[in-house]
């Protein structure tokens, strides 16, 4: 039934049968685990904002302004791919327990640990060839 | 030695007498440190008045106000998570979910913009 249609079996809104359809409501345990770990990695997102804050308001006279300003946008970039793909993964691991079906694997893991390297190693060689 | 109930064991059912694995406190917690996560985003971008001017006060006010509506929401959420394990039914919420999303994702296209446009 497509997620537009009432559904008497359904009481749920038009936005949730779309985002998780069919079914059935998970443990309420899983589902606040689920929550607290979307939580996590935005937590985890707002650290690398907060990151990219302070390369630009705190390391002025280290780096030149072209390389502190591209480490800025790519921890603010890399913050903000983490938070879009944190709701991403919730919605994927929400369905599944609705199934019960494996859960997905997490893509943003190995997001944030390439972007976490490369930040990373482009701090270290301007330092280091400074 | 009295076999009943510690002397600091709660009298009217709380989280824990609930569910033992404190799920629901837990969960509140988890919100609470991501206030304070915004909190410290807001404290850190303060920084850029001087290179930016009076626009950056779009994120710390942004991040604050996001950190106001979590703080204003979690006293009932806790009841609502409570509530839905005691009885043992769904609690699946989207909407605080997606609207944090939607706060991260506009604090971090304004502070772009705010880098770009120097």
């Amino acid at each position: 039934m497509p997620a537009w249609q009432k559904n008497p079996n359904d009481p749920r809104g038009l936005a949730a049968r779309a985002l998780l359809p069919g079914g059935a409501e998970p443990d309420p345990r899983l589902t606040l685990a689920n929550e607290r770990t979307f939580l996590a990695w935005i937590r985890t997102s707002l650290a690398l904002m907060a990151g990219g804050i302070a390369v630009e308001a705190f390391a002025i006279e280290i780096f030149e302004p072209a390389v502190r300003e591209g480490v800025a946008i790519l921890l603010l970039a890399l913050g903000m791919l983490l938070s879009g793909g944190a709701f991403v993964r919730w919605v994927g691991v929400e369905r599944a327990m609705r199934h019960q079906a494996p859960l997905p694997i997490p893509l943003i893991a190995p997001l944030l640990a390439g972007g976490g390297a490369v930040s990373a190693a482009i701090v270290a060689a301007v330092i280091l060839t400074r | 030695m009295s076999t009943g109930p510690g002397r600091f064991a709660p009298r009217h059912g709380t989280a824990a007498a609930v569910d033992a694995g404190l799920q629901p406190e837990r969960t509140t917690l988890s919100w609470s440190r991501t206030l304070l996560a915004l909190v410290t985003v807001s404290a850190i971008s303060l920084r850029w008045t001087p290179l930016y001017g009076a626009a950056i006060l779009l994120v710390p006010g942004g991040a604050l106000l996001g950190a106001l509506v979590i703080g204003a929401t979690q006293r009932r959420a806790t009841a609502r998570r409570v509530r839905a394990i005691h009885e043992e039914t769904g609690i699946t919420r989207w909407s605080g979910k997606a609207s944090l999303v939607a706060l991260v994702t506009c604090l971090g296209l304004v502070l772009i913009w705010l880098i770009t446009r120097s």
